[in-house]
C-alpha cells in the first residue's frame, strides 16, 4: 500500500515527504521541497548510524509546521530505543528543520547523524519524468553549508542548506559525528534557502519592493488574525464547525504573495496547482466574500496587471483578456510546457467583471472600482471583440496554440469534457453555455459599475441593452424544447451540443435563465441522472461519455456544486439548494478536511461513502471556498444596500446555525438560521 | 528587416497609449548593455502618455539587459515578464510598471486575431459536413 504523504505549505512553497519526514523522488507525486514551481530539494533523507528512522508520532501543528518523533529501525518492531529524534519543520520563504537527538541512556553516546541531500531542480510540470540536469554541488564545510546550483542560459536556481551545528559536508549531504551526554540532547537547525537568481547573483525577489515588504516571519500570529477576522460559526453539529475552521485554515495555507504587488491571493491547490490560476482564484474570491473578503482586492489587482495587452498565439493572449495561469518554473518560462503566463480560458475575463462588482456590493469599496475602471472596461470590450469570434453574439473559444494550448477553455478544461449526449465532440470554435451566462452577468454588472461609479450612463444603457439581447438570444438558441433543458454548448454553426450536464446550474447563478424554465432546470439538476446523492455530477448518468471517475464526465466537484446551490436559491428553489448543500456537507464530514477537489460520481446508495479520486488535489482553494459559499447560501446572505439580508433555508436536520460577525459595508452583522420543523411557515427575510 | 530596440524606442514608444490605464504613472529606465557600454532610455508614463528620453536618472523601475535581449523583445514579441523570470533582464523597483511594458513593446509579428482562425475553422467544418453528406 502506498505510504501516506505529509506536507507543509504556504502559498506557492510546499514540502511533501513520507510519514518519517524523508523525501525521495516519486514519479507519481511531487515529493520534495518546492517554491515558484521549482523543486529545490528532491532528496532529504535522515539516518542515524546508517539506519533509516521510523515515526512514533507526528503532530501537524499548523499548515506550515509539523513535528515528527522518530526512532531508528524498521517499522512494526517493538520499540525500545535508547535514542530518539525530534524532527521539527516549518516553511515560510525558506524551509527550516530542527533536529534534536535525545540520548535516553545513562551513558554518553556517539552517533553518526547523516542527512542525504540532493536537488534535481525539476519543474513541477515534469515530475513524472524530470529531464537530466547538470547540478553543481559545492560543499562549504567552514560555513556549514552545502550549495546546489543549476543554470540554463541566465536562468539560475540555487539551494543553500546551512547547519548551525558543526558539520562535515560532502556533495551528497551532511554528516554530524556527535557525542550526546547521558539523558542529554544535541540540536542543529538546518535552513534551506531557495534562490531564484536575479541581478548580480542575488535572489530576484530581493530587488522587488512588494515582495520584500511582504516577507513576514510570524506566521502563527498571521494565522490567528486570519481566523479572528473571519466570522464565527456556531452550529449544533460540531462536524460542520470543524469543517468550517478547517477550510479557513486551508484557505490561509493557500495564500501566496506574488512578486509584483502587496497582498495575498489564493493559488489553485496541492499538489499540482500551486500557482495562480485566474479562474480558481476568482471563484474562490466569489465563494468567500462574506468570510474572507481580503482575498479579492489583491486577486483583482494582480489579474488586472497581467491582463492581456497584445495578440499572441503562443499564450492565447488578446488585449483585455484575463490570465488563465501564471507559472515561474523553467519549462514554463522557456515555453516548453503551458507557458509562464497563458490565457487559455474563455471565462476568466467576464468573471473578472463579476468579481469586481460583487466585491463592491459586499465591501462598499468604491475606490477599487474606480481604480480598476480601465481593466474592467478592457475586459468588457474583450467580450465583444475577441470573445464573440463568429460575430453571432456568443463567447467562443478555439485554441491558437495547438501544442500546449487547451482544447477546452472553460472550467471543464479536460480534452474530452465537452461532448454531446452520444459522446461526440463538436468542432471548434465552441460556445459553452455557462460562459454565455457569465458574459450576460458581466454586462449587467458592468452597467451598474458604469452608472454608479464611472459616470458613464450611456455606456451603462448600452451594456444593459446588450445583456437583454443576449438573454433573449440565448434562451432561443440554447434551449432544447424536447428535452426541457439547456444545451451544454453550441458548435460552430450554432448546432446544439445536447449533453445533460451540470453547467446549466451556473446559468441559474448568472440569472440568464428565463423564470419559467428555472423549475425544469432545477428538476434536472436534482434528478436521478445528475444528482448522485452527494452532489450534482458534471455529466449525467446515461450520457454516452458518462464516467463516474472521469474528471469532467461524471464526477462531483464541490466548487461546481457551490455555484449551483447559489443559483438554485437565486431562483427560489430553496429546497433543491439545501439538498445540494446537505450532500456536500456530508462529503466533508465523512472525509474530513480538506474538502477534496472532486469525488467520484457513483450514486450514494451504491458506495455509502464518498469515493475519492487519486488525481484529486487536497487542499484546493475553490473547494475549501465551496464549503463557505454553501454556508452563505443556506443562510441566504446577500447585501442589500448598506445592510446584510439574511434569509435562511437550511437543510433538514441541520439544526441551528449562527454565523457571527460577518464583515461587510455594514461593519459586522450576525446571521441565524434553523432548519424548518414540519408545519413551520418558514422564516421571513430579515434586515439587520 | 525588423527594427532594433533602440529604433523602436526612439520612434514608436512615445505618445498616447489608450491601452494604458489612465491612473497609472511612474518612470521606467531601460539599461541596454552592449559591449561594455550602456544606453539608458528613460520612460515617463502618466495619463496614458509616454515620454521617451535618454537619461540615466533614477526611476521607479530599472530594467537592465543585453542589447540582443531587448532587440528580441521588439523583433519576436517576447513577453517582458518571461524575460524577467528567465533572468534575461533584471528588474529593480516597482514591478507593476514592468507588466505595462508589455503594452509598449510589440507582440509577436505572426499573431492572429482569434476571429481569423475561427472563420477558417467554420469554413473547414462546413466543407467536411457537406462532403460527409455526399458520402451518405
Amino acid at each position: 500500500m502506498k505510504q501516506e504523504l505529509v506536507n507543509v505549505l504556504t502559498g506557492n512553497s510546499f514540502a511533501v515527504s513520507d510519514a518519517q519526514g524523508d523525501m525521495t523522488p516519486d514519479p507519481l507525486a511531487p515529493i520534495g521541497l518546492f517554491s515558484f514551481d521549482t523543486r529545490f530539494l528532491s532528496r532529504w533523507v535522515l539516518t542515524i548510524d546508517g539506519k533509516r528512522l521510523k515515526a512514533l508520532s507526528r503532530d501537524e501543528m499548523t499548515y506550515f509546521e509539523t513535528r515528527f518523533v522518530l526512532v531508528p529501525g524498521a517499522a512494526s518492531h517493538y520499540v525500545d530505543a535508547d535514542v530518539s529524534v525530534i524532527r521539527h519543520r516549518s516553511i515560510d520563504d525558506s524551509f527550516n528543520e530542527r533536529l534534536v537527538v535525545l540520548n535516553h541512556s545513562a551513558e554518553p553516546a556517539d552517533y553518526t547523524v547523516r542527512m542525504e541531500i540532493a536537488s534535481d531542480f525539476a519543474d513541477t510540470a515534469e515530475i513524472k519524468k524530470p529531464r537530466e540536469r547538470r547540478i553543481v554541488a559545492v560543499p562549504m564545510p567552514a560555513e556549514g553549508q552545502l550549495r546546489l546550483f543549476y543554470q540554463r542560459e541566465r536562468f539560475a536556481r540555487e539551494t543553500v542548506v546551512s547547519s548551525t551545528a558543526p558539520v562535515e559536508v560532502d556533495p551528497g549531504g551532511m554528516t554530524f559525528r556527535i557525542r550526546v551526554p547521558p539523558n542529554g540532547s544535541w540540536t542543529t537547525d538546518l535552513h534551506i534557502g531557495m534562490i531564484m537568481r536575479g541581478a548580480g547573483a542575488r535572489d530576484l525577489r530581493s530587488s522587488l519592493e512588494a515582495h520584500r515588504e511582504q516577507i513576514r516571519r510570524d506566521m502563527r500570529e498571521d494565522l490567528r488574525r486570519w481566523h479572528e477576522r473571519a466570522p464565527k460559526l456556531v452550529a449544533e453539529h460540531d462536524g460542520l464547525r470543524a469543517a468550517y475552521e478547517g477550510s479557513l485554515d486551508d484557505l490561509a495555507a493557500l495564500r501566496y504573495t506574488p512578486l509584483s504587488i502587496r497582498g495575498k491571493l489564493p493559488v489553485g491547490g496541492l499538489p499540482w496547482a500551486m500557482a495562480l490560476y485566474g479562474r480558481d482564484a476568482m471563484i474562490t474570491c466569489l465563494e468567500t466574500l462574506p468570510f474572507t473578503p481580503e482575498l479579492a482586492p489583491p486577486t483583482l489587482r494582480l489579474l488586472a496587471l497581467g491582463q492581456g495587452g497584445r495578440l499572441d498565439d503562443h499564450r492565447e493572449e488578446e488585449p483585455g483578456k484575463i490570465v488563465a495561469e501564471y507559472r515561474y518554473g523553467e519549462n514554463a518560462v522557456f515555453g516548453e510546457s503551458p507557458t509562464y503566463l497563458h490565457y487559455s480560458a474563455a471565462d476568466t475575463t467576464p468573471l473578472f467583471v463579476i468579481l469586481l462588482d460583487e466585491y463592491e456590493r459586499w465591501s462598499g469599496d468604491a475606490d477599487l472600482v474606480r481604480e480598476l475602471r480601465h481593466p474592467a472596461r478592457m475586459a468588457l470590450d474583450w467580450i465583444d471583440e475577441y470573445g464573440d469570434i463568429l460575430g453571432d453574439g456568443y463567447v467562443r473559444y478555439q485554441r491558437r496554440n495547438t501544442r500546449t494550448g487547451l482544447e477546452n477553455q472553460c472550467w471543464k478544461n479536460s480534452p474530452g469534457a465537452i461532448v454531446d449526449a452520444e459522446g461526440r465532440a463538436p468542432a471548434p470554435p465552441r460556445a459553452t453555455c455557462e460562459v454565455q451566462g457569465y458574459a450576460y452577468d458581466a454586462k449587467r454588472r458592468g452597467a451598474r459599475l458604469a452608472r454608479e461609479f464611472w459616470d458613464d450612463p450611456a455606456y451603462a444603457d448600452r451594456l444593459e441593452r446588450e445583456a437583454a439581447e443576449l438573454k433573449a438570444r440565448f434562451n432561443r438558441d440554447f434551449w432544447l424544447p424536447h428535452r426541457d433543458y439547456y444545451a451544454l454548448a453550441l458548435g460552430p454553426d450554432g448546432e446544439p451540443v445536447d449533453a445533460l450536464a451540470s453547467n446549466m446550474g451556473h446559468l441559474l447563478w448568472s440569472g440568464i435563465v428565463d423564470e419559467k424554465r428555472a423549475e425544469a432546470v432545477a428538476q434536472h439538476l436534482l434528478g436521478p441522472r445528475l444528482f448522485s446523492g452527494w452532489g450534482v455530477r458534471t455529466l449525467a448518468d446515461g450520457q454516452r461519455a458518462y464516467n463516474p471517475v472521469g474528471a469532467h464526465l461524471g464526477s462531483v466537484w464541490p466548487s461546481d456544486n457551490a455555484i449551483i446551490a447559489a443559483g438554485l436559491r437565486r431562483y427560489g428553489c430553496d429546497e433543491a439548494a439545501a439538498q445540494v448543500a446537505a450532500g456536500i456537507f456530508d462529503v466533508v464530514q465523512m472525509l474530513g478536511n480538506p474538502v477534496p477537489e472532486v469525488i467520484a460520481g457513483y450514486h450514494r446508495d451504491l458506495t455509502r461513502f464518498p469515493v475519492q479520486l487519486p488525481h484529486a488535489g487536497r487542499p484546493q482553494s475553490w473547494s475549501s471556498g465551496a464549503l463557505l459559499m454553501l454556508l452563505g447560501t443556506v443562510l441566504g446572505l446577500s447585501p442589500c444596500g448598506e445592510s446584510l439580508l439574511v434569509n435562511p433555508a437550511l437543510p433538514k436536520g441541520a439544526g441551528r446555525i449562527e454565523l457571527l460577525d460577518i464583515p461587510g459595508r455594514w461593519g459586522h452583522a450576525d446571521a441565524y438560521g434553523r432548519d424548518r420543523a414540519p408545519g413551520d411557515r418558514g422564516p421571513r427575510p430579515r434586515l439587520r | 528587416m525588423t527594427a532594433s530596440a533602440a529604433d523602436y524606442l526612439a520612434c514608436w514608444v512615445g505618445g498616447r497609449h489608450e491601452d494604458l490605464p489612465e491612473n497609472v504613472s511612474g518612470t521606467v529606465r531601460l539599461d541596454i548593455r552592449d559591449d561594455g557600454s550602456t544606453d539608458h532610455w528613460f520612460l515617463t508614463i502618466g495619463d496614458q502618455q509616454v515620454g521617451v528620453s535618454r537619461s540615466a536618472e533614477e526611476a521607479d523601475l530599472v530594467v537592465a539587459g543585453d542589447r540582443e535581449v531587448f532587440d528580441r523583445l521588439v523583433a519576436e514579441g517576447t513577453h517582458i515578464g518571461a524575460a524577467l523570470v528567465r533572468n534575461d533582464v533584471t528588474a529593480q523597483g516597482d514591478l507593476r510598471l514592468l507588466m505595462l511594458l508589455r503594452r509598449l513593446f510589440p507582440g509577436p509579428p505572426d499573431a492572429r486575431h482569434p476571429r481569423e482562425m475561427a472563420v477558417r475553422a467554420v469554413a473547414t467544418h462546413r466543407t467536411s459536413e457537406s462532403h460527409g453528406g455526399e458520402r451518405q
